[in-house]
């Protein structure tokens, strides 16, 4: 019994990353209806940022972790301006494949640096035993990967509902045409919903490279999963995605502590997602918080 | 008014039956039968070597592998970020009829014709499966299903003894009218097999693409509301696209398997099905054309990018694998690069060309 609440507990601690990291695919689809797919790749990046700046140039980790969220912040904006503001009025289509133009890219920079091929592994900065509470032990960094996590979900949706920009941003998302007429800069709020998805995204990156180590093809695999939480959530619920996270955290933890190794089968945790996507999409292709869609003809 | 069937200047249509010949003008029958005389006739009189002829067969695997994709995404409007997975169906179709038969059964080596077809066959059901989201919703959600369907296809394939497990799976030497291909023949027999295959497939999309089957495609692409309205079904429609897609894809990797005697899964990866996706916009997305010269553009690029890593690699310490980083670097930024300044493609600057020749040597 208490091997299934430590599946529980790990399930809970990557899904809650999954939902931070698919809260800034929803948030950039959400405001302009594009779907990101090199969304994984700025995982991988920020987490990859992370650690140069903590080991190469040797800034604490803390400071380093808000300082990479920062930069990617503005990378994300520059991607924005520099590939997908010129093409706003351009059939979506053509911007969706722009995204996937931008993760070939981005993969390509990753692999022309050491990290695209080595493993590195974050210096240790927190007690090394495990706590443990009822027999269930949680080592102190997915501990304190949670609780960031938390902080930063709690504090994406205070900016969403409290303050002008982020009930802006929803407004953009609701209308267009009325957002505009009441002053909204569209272009202004594209930029920030892809800083912010930036923003998210490296967090997530680095809370994820800090707990299972950085490896290039681990950190795809963590992004690539990203697709699946936000069909499961519905493309455009920020509620959704942390719902979807989580079940996706743990159907992933369930599947490799309880099929991987019975009748011959391994790897299971990277394809179920996508099996339950394909199922989603088949019978509710919404998603568990999407809107419908009325259409009147 | 007697229309100048060689050289027109311009287009005289007076029914929609004239727009929609195939050759509009005489002119344009010689130079495709030229082309089609000088593709059948010129291994007679130059040898290539088997590298070279290499990477023509390829070319002209992916150019009918590209012809579906440009259905799907160009004409249909609906992104593949999986087209090496259908691809990669085909292959394995090939490759499971060689694990229960064994690799020289009479089936694959004498029927293999049969065998095309039926991977083609087998492509377009995947297809068809991936696509049946469609009924159920709009927008491109679809993309990210092609995107799982490559993700489950390749674990499957890692997985599965019965495939074993991604390694090579060997498919015997064909044979032809007068016997058993040769070692030396065996580029040159496929290549004029690929070409047959590429000409019927090309006509065949022509030929879709002027009646109601492909200009329904175009009707739910521009305006699926009005094409509802028509009496088209948009979902059957995009089904029935994913399911040409994947029977393209089929048949093109059945040529694969048949090509390299053999099938494993580094051929089939998601990076190989970005670089399919920049073939189909460096060529132009929903021209017939483009679909010829996309192909032709991103192996020559190719080709060049790894002799760059070569050159390169010299220079570098040996750190990183360049090849690795440089391939999808390029496609990258060649997709990127294409959507922002060029999207119709190459078969644009072709269409250009076409249209200063029509009036030349008059500007107007």
């Amino acid at each position: 019994m208490s091997y299934f609440f430590q599946l529980v507990v790990s399930g809970i601690v990557v899904g809650s990353i999954y939902a931070l990291s698919a809260l800034g695919f929803v948030l950039i689809y959400k405001s302009s209806r594009v779907l990101n797919i090199a969304h994984g790749q700025i995982i991988a990046a920020g987490a990859f940022i992370t650690y140069a700046l903590t080991v190469q140039v040797g800034i604490p980790i803390y400071l380093s972790f808000l300082l990479s969220m920062a930069i990617t912040f503005f990378l994300a904006m520059g991607v924005e301006r520099v590939f997908l503001r010129r093409l706003i009025g351009e059939p979506i289509i053509s911007v969706i494949m722009v995204t996937i133009g931008l993760m070939s890219i981005i993969d390509g920079l990753i692999y022309l640096t050491p990290f695209g091929s080595e493993n590195f592994s974050f210096p240790e900065f927190l007690p090394q035993a495990p706590l443990t509470f009822f027999g269930v032990s949680i080592s102190s960094t997915q501990l304190v990967g949670v609780i960031i996590t938390a902080i930063l979900i709690g504090g994406f949706s205070w900016f969403f509902t409290k303050s002008t920009l982020g009930i802006s941003m929803r407004a953009v998302s609701d209308d267009q045409l009325a957002s505009m007429s009441v002053g909204i800069s569209i272009p202004r709020v594209f930029g920030l919903a892809w800083a912010m998805a930036g923003f998210s995204a490296a967090a997530a990156g680095a809370i994820i490279g800090n707990i299972t180590g950085l490896n290039f093809e681990t950190l795809q695999a963590f992004g690539i999963t990203v697709f699946p939480v936000v069909i499961l959530g519905g493309l455009d619920s920020i509620i959704g995605a942390v719902v979807a996270g989580i079940i996706m955290g743990l159907i992933q933890q369930f599947a490799a502590g309880y099929l991987d190794g019975n009748w011959g089968l391994n790897g299971t945790a990277n394809v179920l997602p996508f099996i339950v996507l394909l199922i989603i999409l088949l019978f509710k292709p919404h998603g568990l918080f999407g809107t419908h869609e009325i259409e009147r003809v | 008014m007697a229309t100048n069937r060689w050289l027109a200047t311009g287009n005289y249509f007076t029914s929609y039956k004239d727009e929609q010949r195939i050759f509009l003008t005489h002119f344009d029958r010689l130079m495709f039968c030229g082309l089609l005389v000088l593709a059948f006739a010129w291994p007679m009189f130059i040898s290539a070597s088997d590298r070279n002829m290499l990477v023509i067969d390829n070319i002209l695997i992916a150019i009918i592998a590209i012809l579906g994709l440009n259905l799907l995404t160009g004409f249909a409007g609906l992104i593949s970020i999986g087209h090496a997975a259908f691809v990669g169906v085909g292959a394995y179709t090939l490759a499971s009829f060689s694990q229960v038969l064994g690799d020289s059964h009479v089936l694959i080596t004498h029927a293999w014709p049969l065998m095309i077809l039926i991977s083609g066959g087998v492509g377009a059901v995947f297809g068809a499966f991936v696509g049946l989201p469609a009924f159920r919703l709009k927008h491109l959600y679809l993309a990210i299903a092609t995107l799982s369907f490559q993700m489950i296809f390749l674990w499957v394939i890692n997985f599965m003894t019965f495939f074993n497990q991604g390694q090579t799976i060997y498919v015997g030497r064909v044979f032809w009218l007068t016997g058993k291909v040769a070692r030396k023949q065996h580029y040159l027999f496929w290549y004029y097999i690929i070409l047959v295959v590429v000409v019927v497939a090309g006509l065949a999309v022509r030929n879709i693409l002027r009646t109601r089957y492909g200009r329904s495609l175009v009707a739910v692409r521009d305006n699926d509301r009005a094409a509802d309205a028509m009496g088209m079904s948009p979902g059957l429609t995009k089904v029935y696209a994913f399911a040409l897609a994947g029977f393209f894809a089929g048949v093109a990797g059945a040529l694969h398997a048949y090509l390299y005697r053999g099938v494993g899964f580094e051929s089939f990866t998601l990076h190989q099905s970005i670089s399919y996706l920049a073939m189909a916009i460096v060529g132009g997305l929903g021209t017939l054309t483009g679909s010829f010269f996309g192909p032709v553009a991103i192996h020559l690029l190719e080709l060049q990018v790894e002799n760059l890593a070569e050159y390169m690699g010299h220079l570098i310490p040996a750190v990183v694998n360049l090849t690795t980083a440089l391939r999808p670097l390029t496609f990258g930024l060649v997709i990127v690069l294409f959507l922002m300044f060029e999207p119709r493609g190459i078969a644009n600057w072709w269409r250009i060309t076409r249209t200063y020749f029509k009036l030349w040597p008059f500007r107007y």
